[in-house]
């Protein structure tokens, strides 16, 4: 079965490179990648970046455009949603992968912003679900418009964040579904661990 | 005004209306129509069935004196060990919790059940925190995690300090994660239970089902 993902330039399933490239540019043309510079300004020199560091990259990136920037907890879920050797942290390309992700999100939200208010309505979320596949049951809709809603508005950090944490949970199922038929049998701590590391 | 026999506001009182809650709450205030609360005491005194210390926080805690405590409210009167607020995603849990009107809001009642609920995992932590240092370590944490009966990896742990702790050569957690992960162990321990109907340990999920299980209980 066909998962459900991001649109993002290129269309089609995300698939990025995983692992996180060390310090220095990993391939040519990778110093004139004008997000390198972003990603370099604030990693240290192990390469690596911080939910703090991301929270600070992402902001000057201006990746928000006229939103909001993005608050830490959110900035932490991302870093949890590509972080594959669990260390909190992510490397340049895995920076790459989610700065285009997040873009792919961003223009869907836009595309509903109509008054660009910076917020869109419940429906309106839900419809954004739907539109990137995402196959939720009504309880499941009740549960992120009543969680991510605040009078009945979701604002797009908070739009980001249901995205990301959906996005987290279907690589986790994704992962395990080995012939693809859309279930999974899971063991009750590989269970607990796939759910809490999101 | 049923609200009236509170006076100027109880030990805190400041409130410039009188009525502890302020105006513009309606006939009756937060707590509805004269009933427990007619007639219930001498100004300040904490309504039947809630510990007086409690009451005097709840007061306080309320800044907007609406009668109830909002996230933000609550966050600003609950400090870990080493002076930081709690964070939103462990103040959001408890609200949920102790809500029951499902409005993201606890009235006094829910914030006293809250208090003791907190204290009950203090008590918890500072039993782990085994050298007394305010937070938890790997190694504390893969004990407490033992103890409760849970059997989890190393790297789960190693994980989780990872994302909740500050990037430091001995990384450790505060109290508002450490009630934050174990709620959540246990409301994805019930979720899993719930579909574990013969009790084997494995479950097998559509990934439907899998989604609603986890974002009507993680979310």
């Amino acid at each position: 079965m066909a998962f459900p993902g991001p649109q993002v330039p290129g269309g089609g399933f995300y698939q990025g490179g995983y692992g996180g490239a060390p310090g220095g540019p990993a391939f040519p043309g990778q110093a004139q990648d004008p997000l390198y510079g972003y990603f370099a300004a604030v990693a240290g020199q192990d390469g690596q970046i911080d939910a703090d560091e991301l929270q600070r990259c992402l902001t000057q990136s201006g990746i928000a455009g006229a939103y909001k920037p993005f608050n830490l907890e959110t900035c932490r879920l991302m870093i949890s949603m590509l972080d594959r050797d669990m260390s909190g942290t992510l490397g340049f390309n895995e920076f790459k992968e989610l700065w285009a992700v997040v873009n792919g999100w961003k223009q869907h939200f836009l595309s509903f912003d109509n008054d660009r208010s910076g917020t869109v309505d419940r429906q309106e979320l839900e419809k954004a679900l739907m539109n990137m596949g995402f196959r939720l049951s009504p309880q499941a809709v009740t549960a992120i418009t009543r969680r991510y809603s605040t009078h009945g508005k979701i604002t797009f950090d908070d739009y980001i964040a249901c995205c990301v944490k959906l996005r987290a949970l279907t690589e986790c199922f994704r992962r395990r579904d080995t012939s693809q038929q859309g279930f999974v049998n899971f063991q009750y701590d590989d269970f607990i661990q796939c759910v809490m590391s999101i | 005004f049923p609200g009236a026999p509170y006076g100027a506001g109880g030990p805190y009182g400041h409130t410039p209306t009188g009525a502890p809650y302020g105006g513009g709450a309606g006939p009756g205030g937060p707590y509805g129509q004269p009933g427990p609360y007619g007639g219930a005491g001498p100004a300040g005194s904490a309504p039947p069935g809630v510990d007086p210390e409690a009451f005097s926080w709840f007061q306080a805690v309320d800044a907007d004196h609406s009668g109830y405590i909002s996230v933000k409210e609550l966050k600003q009167a609950l400090l870990n060990s080493n002076w930081s607020t709690f964070n939103d995603e462990t103040c959001l849990l408890m609200i949920n919790m102790f809500d029951k009107t499902r409005s993201g809001r606890i009235d006094v009642y829910g914030f006293s059940a809250l208090l003791r609920f907190i204290q009950q995992w203090k008590n918890l932590f500072q039993q782990y925190d085994r050298d007394q240092s305010g937070s938890i370590s790997f190694s504390e944490l893969q004990q407490a995690f033992s103890q409760m009966g849970y059997n989890l990896s190393p790297q789960f742990s190693q994980l989780l300090l990872a994302r909740y702790a500050q990037r430091s050569s001995n990384p450790s957690i505060q109290l508002d994660r450490f009630i934050q992960i174990c709620m959540q162990l246990q409301s994805t321990t019930d979720a899993f239970r719930e579909k574990d109907t013969g009790l084997v340990g494995n479950v097998r999920l559509s990934y439907e089902d899998f989604l609603t299980m986890v974002v009507t209980r993680m979310m």
